[in-house]
C-alpha cells in the first residue's frame, strides 16, 4: 500500500527479452528492441493492436540517440499509441516498471507495455557513466561506476579473508546460476575450487574490485507488459501481481561513508526497504520473500546490500553467502538468472529483475526455476548516486490472505 | 603441429605480417610475447609503429607482456571462434606483465582468416554423403521405411546407399540388398544437384540420370534432409555486418552559478571555500546550492584546510578515458577522500594524490586520523577544480 | 475519469536567452522555495511529498541520468524521484496518473533546461535521428519542421503574411506576461524581412533559444484544501507517437494530433471543443504550427488554416495569449508552459493578459521532427 488505497490491481501477462550479449553487430536498435517486443507479445497471446500505451527508457548518452524513443518507434510498435519516456539512469528499468503499475492502476490505460534496452557496445559505458558527474568537479576525477569502497568496507568489518571470499562465492554462484539462464550475456563455467586461485588471479581494477567481480556490459533489450486486474484475469493463466514499489533516490556526492562511529551515514537501500515493509506489514523479510532479483553490479556490492535489503544484522549476509543459502535450492534464492554481473544491458537491467521475479513466480524460468514454490518476489533496482528501487510481486492476488503463516503471522 | 578447426598456431603467426594494422600501432616500440603450451614461444616485436619481426624464440626476455595460453584457445580467440574475454575471465588466458599495452596488440592485427582450399569432386562427394546422417529430419520421416542407392559415375564416384527405417538415417558407402530406388548421375552433376546449381527434372529431361524403382521416394529428398551447407561458402555470399563508428561531440558552456562560482573562484585564491548548512552545519565541498538533509538554502562560506587527514582513497588500476578530452590517465592512481582541517564526520573532499605516493596512503577510521596531506597548487590558476594540481603528503 | 486530480500551486523563473548568472540547480531553487512558500507542503513520509517528477534532457544538460544533478534542489534527497525524459507535458499527465493511481497523494512536478549551454540546438535535435540515414542527411527537428511547414501551407492557404502576423501577435501577448521571453516587438513587414533558417521557415517564425525553469505542486482532490484555496484540477490526458520515417506519413495530416486530442477529450468528457474549452495554450516551435495545431484539436476547419488566421481565430478561441511557445520556452518545456498559462488564466491571475469567464483550458505539449509525439492536457476550474 502506498498512500492510499491503489485504485485498481495490476498484473504483469507479458514478458519478452533477447539473449544478452556484447555481439549484436547483427541488429540496430529498433530492431533489438523489436525482438523483445515480439516475444512479449507472443508470451502474453497479444498482439500490437491490445496495446494502449507503451513506456520507453534507457540512457541516452550511452549511444548518443536524444529522445531515441521516436527513432525506436520502428522497434517499440508505438505509431499511434500513447507513449512516454521516463528515465533514471541504472534503476530506469525498475522505473519504467514502476510506471508502467501507475499508469493502468489510474485507471487510463488497461494494458501498457514497458520497453528497456542498450545497446552498450556502440558507446563507452564508463566514459557515460562518468559524463553523470557534475562537468565542474566531479567528471575529473571520477571513474565511472567503478569503486573500491566497498570493498573495503566490508574487509574492515569481517576480515580481508573472510571478506574476498564472500564476494569471490557470490560471484561463481552467481556464474553457475547464469549457466543455467539461455539469456545470461556470460556464463564462464567457473567452480568453487577456482575460489583461491581467482582471488588472486583475476586483475584489479579499483581497489580489492576485481575484474570478474563487476558485471559485464551488454547488448539486450527486455519488455513487460502490465495488465488491469479484469484484462490479467481475462488473458493471463498464470498472472503475477504488483503489490507495492518503492523509490529512494539520494543526493549527488559520491563520497559518502560513515568511517566514523559518530557519523553513521544513513543508506538508501535500509531505508527503501525500511519503509516499504513498513508500510506492508512485513517484519521478517528474509522469510517473507521466496526469491530476490537483485541489481548486483559488483559482487561485493551485492554482498553487503543483502545485509540492507533483508534488514539483517552483524554478519547474517556473510554467513547466507557462505552456507550457499542464496544458491537456487537455498534457503533464499538470489537472482537464479544469474543477475547483473551475468548479463548488464544498463535500461533494461533492471526491467530485467522484474521480469525473471515475475517467470519465478509464474513458474516459467526453465532451467533456473527454483524448486520450490514462489509466492513472494522482491526485486530491485540500482542507479545514480545508491539510488534504489524496490517492487513487490505476489502470486495471489489476495495475498494478505493466501499466506497465513507469512504475513498475518508477522502483523502481530 | 595440432590442428584446431583446420588451422594450426603457426597458421596465425606467419600471416601476423599480412594482418598488421600500422594504423592500431601508432607510437608502439615493445615486444609481445606469447607462450603457447606445448607448442612454443614466439615474440612479435613493433618498432615505431611497424612490425619489425615475429619470431619463434626460447627466450621471451624483454617484452613488455606476454600471453600465455594453450594452443586450442589461441587458435580459437584468433579466429573468433572463442570469446576473448570469456577465455581472460574464465582464466584460460594469462597476461604477465603490463596488460594495458598487451591490450594495444588487439588493435594491430586484422583477425586472422583461414584461407581457402579448393574443394575437389571427391571431397564434395565426400563431404556431401559424410553429413547425410547429420542433415536428416527425424520429423519428417515419420512412418516411411525405405532405402535410395546412388550410383555416382566418373572418377570421383562410388556408390552410396542412404537407409531410413524408423525414423533414423544410415549412410553407408556400398550397395545394399533391394533397395526401393536406385539413382544413376555423373559426379559433377551430383554435386551440382545438391549444392543448387541444377534439378533433377532438368538433369532427367537431358538424359543425365537414371531412375531405377519408386520415384515418388526420390522426390522425398527434399524434405527429409536439411539443405547441404557448401563449406566454401558458395552460394550467396553472406552479408558483411557494417558498424558505423562516430565519435560525437557538442560544445558546452556551463556557467557555474553564485555558489560554485564562489567556491571556483576561492581555488583561484588558492582557498577552499566549504559552505555550511544553516540548520545541521554540516559543510559542503564543493558548495552546493542547497543542503540536501534539511532542505533549506546554503549561503555561508568558510574558508577551511587546505591540509587534512586521508580518510578513504580509491586505488584507481583501471583508468577509462576521460570524457573530456578522450584520453586515457596513467595508472594506477589514486583518487583521496580528505577531512580537510575545519569538517568534520563525512564532509569530505575529493581529489587525487601524487602518482609516487600511492603506496603510502593510510585511510582514517573512526578517531585514528589517516595520512596528513596538503594541496599542490597551480601557478597559474583559472577557477577550476584543477588548480589544486593534487595532493601530497605533509611531512 | 472518475477523481480528480489538482494542481494547487506552480511557479517559475523568467524566460530569458540565457542564465548566464545560475546553474540550473540555481534555477531549480528558486522555484522550489516558491512552491514550499505558497503550498506549506512537506516531505513528512505520511502526509506530504513522496515523489517528485522531474522534467529534463540529458543530451541538453550533456550529462547521463540529467536527474542526478536536481536531486538536492528539488528535495528528493531520501525520496522518489521519476525523470520524465520527454515532452514535459507528459510529465503531468503521469504525475496525474500517479496520484489517481493512488500511489501517491502528493506530487512536486519541477523542470529545466538551458538551451544556451549548448552550442547548437541542431547539433543537438540532430542526434534524435538514426545515425545511418537521417543524421548523415542533417535532418534537425529545425529543418524537417520545415517540409511540415511547406506541406502544410500549400494544404491550408497558409501565406507568408499569415505567418508574419502570427508572429507579431505572439510578441504582442507575450510583451503582457513577466516571465516570458523579452522580445523586441515588431511589425509584419519585418518578420517578412528577416532571413530565411530553412525555407519556407524564417528566423523570426521559429522559437528563439532560451532557458527556463518551472515547479507545480498536485494533489489528490481529498487533500486539496491542506495546500490551496483555488486549486485548478486536471481530467483529462492524453498522447500518440507517429511514424519516425518523414516519407511514411503525411506531413499535414496532423494524425498523432487528432489521436492525442480525441483520447483526452473522452477522458475529460469534451464533447465539442469549441463549445466546451475557453482558452488554448498550443506548443508553436514555429508560426505555421499555430493554426496546423489548431486545426489537430480541431477549433479550426480541417485545411482552412489561412483563413482561420483571417477571421481571427487566434483571438476569437483565446488562443496562445502567453505568446506561446513561438516567443521562447526551451524544447520539450514548451508543455509546462503552456500547462502554467492555463493554470494562471484559470485562476485568474494572468495579469494584463486575462480573460474573462474561463472555465476549462488545454494546453498542447509536442516534440520530435514535425510534431512526431503529441499530448494534450485538460484543465478546469
Amino acid at each position: 500500500m502506498a498512500h492510499r488505497k491503489k485504485n485498481r490491481n495490476v498484473g504483469i501477462i507479458g514478458i519478452g527479452q533477447t539473449k544478452h550479449s556484447s555481439h549484436r553487430e547483427d541488429v540496430n536498435q529498433p530492431e533489438m528492441i523489436h525482438e523483445a517486443v515480439s516475444a512479449a507479445l507472443t508470451d502474453a497471446n497479444l498482439t500490437m493492436k491490445d496495446i494502449d500505451c507503451i513506456v520507453h527508457g534507457n540512457m541516452e548518452l550511452f549511444e548518443m540517440v536524444h529522445q531515441p524513443d521516436l527513432w525506436h518507434t520502428l522497434g517499440t510498435g508505438a505509431y499511434g499509441k500513447e507513449c512516454i519516456r521516463i528515465t533514471t539512469g541504472g534503476t530506469v528499468g525498475m522505473t519504467i516498471a514502476c510506471a508502467s503499475d501507475n499508469l493502468v492502476a489510474s485507471g487510463l490505460y488497461d494494458i501498457v507495455m514497458a520497453v528497456g534496452f542498450e545497446k552498450l557496445q556502440e558507446g563507452h559505458t564508463t566514459g557515460g557513466i562518468t559524463n553523470m558527474a557534475d562537468p565542474l568537479w566531479f567528471r575529473n576525477l571520477q571513474t565511472g561506476a567503478l569503486t573500491g569502497s566497498k570493498a573495503y568496507e566490508l574487509i574492515s568489518e569481517f576480515g580481508e579473508e573472510r571478506a574476498k571470499r564472500a564476494s569471490m562465492m557470490y560471484r561463481i554462484i552467481m556464474d553457475k546460476h547464469a549457466g543455467l539462464n539461455q539469456y545470461a550475456h556470460r556464463s564462464f563455467g567457473l567452480e568453487f575450487e577456482q575460489l583461491d586461485d581467482l582471488i588472486k588471479s583475476s586483475p584489479k581494477l579499483v581497489g580489492d574490485l576485481k575484474l570478474i567481480e563487476m558485471c559485464s556490459q551488454s547488448d539486450g533489450a527486455c519488455a513487460v507488459i502490465f495488465a488491469c486486474e479484469k484484462k490479467t484475469k481475462e488473458l493471463s493463466r498464470h498472472p503475477v501481481w504488483i503489490r507495492d514499489h518503492i523509490t529512494v533516490h539520494k543526493e549527488e556526492v559520491f563520497q559518502i561513508f560513515g568511517y566514523h562511529k559518530d557519523y553513521p551515514v544513513l543508506q538508501s537501500h535500509r531505508f527503501a526497504a525500511d519503509q516499504l515493509y513498513k508500510r506492508n506489514n512485513i517484519d521478517k523479510p528474509l522469510e517473507y520473500f521466496d526469491v530476490f532479483e537483485m541489481y548486483d553490479p559488483a559482487s561485493w556490492w551485492a554482498v553487503d546490500w543483502l545485509r540492507d535489503f533483508f534488514q539483517l544484522r552483524g554478519d547474517e549476509h556473510i554467513m547466507l553467502v557462505e552456507e550457499k543459502e542464496i544458491m537456487i535450492d537455498g534457503k533464499m534464492p538470489i537472482n537464479p538468472s544469474g543477475g547483473v554481473i551475468g548479463s548488464n544491458p544498463i535500461g533494461a537491467t533492471a526491467l530485467i529483475r522484474v521480469a525473471e521475479a515475475a517467470l519465478q513466480i509464474r513458474g516459467d524460468a526453465g532451467k533456473h526455476q527454483i524448486p520450490k514454490p514462489v509466492k513472494h518476489a522482491l526485486a530491485s533496482g540500482f542507479g545514480g548516486t545508491m539510488w534504489t528501487v524496490l517492487m513487490m510481486l505476489e502470486k495471489e492476488l489476495n495475498w494478505q490472505e493466501a499466506d497465513n503463516g507469512g504475513i498475518l503471522g508477522n502483523q502481530r | 603441429m595440432a590442428e584446431y578447426w583446420g588451422i594450426n598456431v603457426e597458421d596465425i603467426f606467419n600471416s601476423m605480417k599480412d594482418r598488421f594494422r600500422p594504423e592500431g600501432a601508432t607510437d608502439v616500440t615493445a615486444s609481445f610475447g606469447y607462450d603457447i603450451r606445448e607448442e612454443g614461444k614466439w615474440k612479435v616485436s613493433v618498432f615505431h609503429g611497424t612490425l619489425a619481426a615475429v619470431e619463434k624464440i626460447d627466450n621471451l626476455s624483454g617484452c613488455v607482456a606476454t600471453m600465455v595460453t594453450d594452443g586450442e584457445t589461441f587458435v580459437g580467440v584468433n579466429t573468433g571462434t572463442v570469446d576473448a574475454t570469456n577465455a581472460f575471465m574464465g582464466g584460460k588466458v594469462k597476461v604477465e606483465g603490463d596488460m594495458g599495452a598487451f591490450g594495444r596488440t588487439g588493435r594491430m592485427f586484422r583477425k586472422y582468416v583461414p584461407p581457402r582450399k579448393e574443394m575437389s569432386t571427391r571431397d564434395y562427394l565426400v563431404d556431401m554423403f559424410g553429413t547425410v546422417e547429420s542433415r536428416f529430419k527425424k520429423d519428417a520421416a515419420r512412418d516411411l521405411d525405405f532405402i535410395i542407392t546412388i550410383e555416382v559415375s566418373g572418377d570421383a564416384g562410388g556408390v552410396w546407399s542412404v537407409i531410413i527405417k524408423n525414423q533414423s538415417c544410415t549412410v553407408v558407402n556400398d550397395r545394399v540388398d533391394n533397395p526401393t530406388v536406385t539413382l544413376e548421375v555423373a559426379d559433377k552433376d551430383w554435386v551440382d544437384l545438391t549444392l543448387g546449381k541444377t534439378d533433377a527434372q532438368t538433369l532427367l529431361a537431358a538424359g543425365r540420370g537414371s531412375v531405377r524403382g519408386d520415384i515418388a521416394i526420390a522426390m522425398k529428398w527434399g524434405e527429409i534432409f536439411e539443405k547441404y551447407v557448401d563449406p566454401m561458402g558458395g552460394g550467396e555470399p553472406e552479408q558483411e555486418l557494417l558498424v558505423l563508428k562516430k565519435t560525437i561531440s557538442v560544445g558546452q558552456k556551463f556557467s557555474t552559478g553564485p555558489i560554485m562560482g564562489k567556491f571556483l573562484n576561492g581555488l583561484k585564491a588558492k582557498k577552499i571555500l566549504a559552505n555550511k548548512c544553516p540548520k545541521c552545519g554540516r559543510m559542503q565541498l564543493p558548495a552546493r546550492e542547497i543542503c540536501a538533509d534539511c532542505r533549506v538554502r546554503v549561503t555561508d562560506f568558510v574558508e577551511v584546510g587546505p591540509k587534512g587527514q586521508v580518510r578513504y582513497m580509491e586505488y584507481v588500476y583501471y583508468a577509462s578515458p576521460d570524457p573530456l578530452t578522450g584520453e586515457t590517465r596513467e595508472t594506477p592512481y589514486g583518487m583521496v577522500n580528505i577531512l580537510l582541517d575545519g569538517c568534520t564526520g563525512n564532509d569530505t573532499f575529493a581529489h587525487l594524490i601524487r602518482r609516487d605516493q600511492i603506496d603510502l596512503i593510510k585511510n582514517g577510521r573512526d578517531d585514528t586520523p589517516g595520512t596528513r596531506v596538503r594541496p599542490v597548487w597551480n601557478e597559474k590558476r583559472v577557477g577550476s577544480i584543477f588548480d589544486i594540481q593534487h595532493f601530497e603528503i605533509d611531512e | 475519469m472518475g477523481k480528480r486530480v489538482a494542481i494547487c500551486a506552480v511557479a517559475q523563473v523568467k524566460n530569458v536567452p540565457a542564465y548566464r548568472q545560475m546553474r540550473f540547480q540555481n534555477m531549480l531553487l528558486e522555484c522550489f522555495e516558491s512552491i514550499m512558500e505558497q503550498t506549506k507542503v512537506t516531505f513528512d513520509l505520511d502526509k506530504g511529498i513522496r515523489n517528485i517528477v522531474t522534467c529534463s534532457d540529458d543530451v541538453f544538460d550533456a550529462r547521463t541520468i540529467s536527474n542526478n544533478g536536481v536531486t538536492d534542489v528539488v528535495g528528493a534527497h531520501f525520496r522518489g524521484e521519476e525523470k520524465m525524459a520527454q515532452e514535459s507535458i507528459n510529465g503531468l499527465g503521469y504525475a496525474m496518473a500517479s496520484i489517481l493511481s493512488g500511489h501517491d497523494d502528493v506530487i512536486l512536478f519541477m523542470g529545466h533546461c538551458k538551451e544556451s549551454q549548448t552550442e547548437s540546438r541542431r547539433m543537438c535535435t540532430n542526434l534524435a535521428f538514426d545515425p545511418f540515414y537521417c543524421r548523415p542527411l542533417g535532418m534537425d527537428f529545425q529543418n524537417v519542421d520545415a517540409l511540415q511547414a511547406r506541406a502544410y501551407m500549400e494544404k491550408s492557404k497558409v501565406t507568408d503574411e499569415h505567418l508574419a502576423t502570427i508572429v507579431v501577435r505572439s510578441r504582442k501577448n507575450a510583451s503582457r506576461d513577466p516571465f516570458a521571453r523579452e522580445n523586441r516587438l515588431v511589425d509584419e513587414k519585418e518578420v517578412m524581412n528577416s532571413p530565411m533558417l530553412a525555407d519556407p521557415i524564417r528566423q523570426l517564425h521559429y522559437y528563439p533559444v532560451t532557458d527556463w525553469a518551472y515547479g507545480m505542486l498536485l494533489c489528490c482532490e481529498e487533500r486539496v484544501k491542506e495546500f490551496t484555496a483555488n486549486p485548478v484540477w486536471i481530467t483529462g490526458y492524453g498522447s500518440c507517437m507517429d511514424s519516425y520515417f518523414i516519407g511514411d506519413k503525411d506531413l499535414a495530416s496532423n494524425f498523432s494530433l487528432k489521436n492525442a486530442a480525441q483520447r483526452t477529450f473522452a477522458r475529460a468528457g469534451i464533447r465539442d471543443p469549441r463549445k466546451d474549452i475557453q482558452l488554448f495554450e498550443l506548443c508553436d516551435h514555429a508560426a505555421y504550427q499555430l493554426p496546423l495545431w489548431a486545426e489537430g484539436i480541431g477549433i479550426a476547419d480541417e485545411s482552412k488554416g489561412g483563413a482561420w488566421i483571417d477571421e481571427g481565430g487566434p483571438d476569437s478561441y483565446n488562443v496562445n495569449l502567453s505568446g506561446g511557445q513561438l516567443n521562447g520556452n526551451p524544447l520539450l518545456l514548451g508543455g509546462a508552459a503552456r500547462a502554467i498559462e492555463c493554470f494562471l488564466q484559470l485562476r485568474g491571475e494572468a495579469g494584463k493578459r486575462q480573460v474573462k469567464g474561463a472555465k476549462r483550458a488545454l494546453a498542447h505539449g509536442t516534440y520530435g521532427a514535425a510534431g512526431q509525439h503529441q499530448a494534450v492536457v485538460i484543465m478546469e476550474i
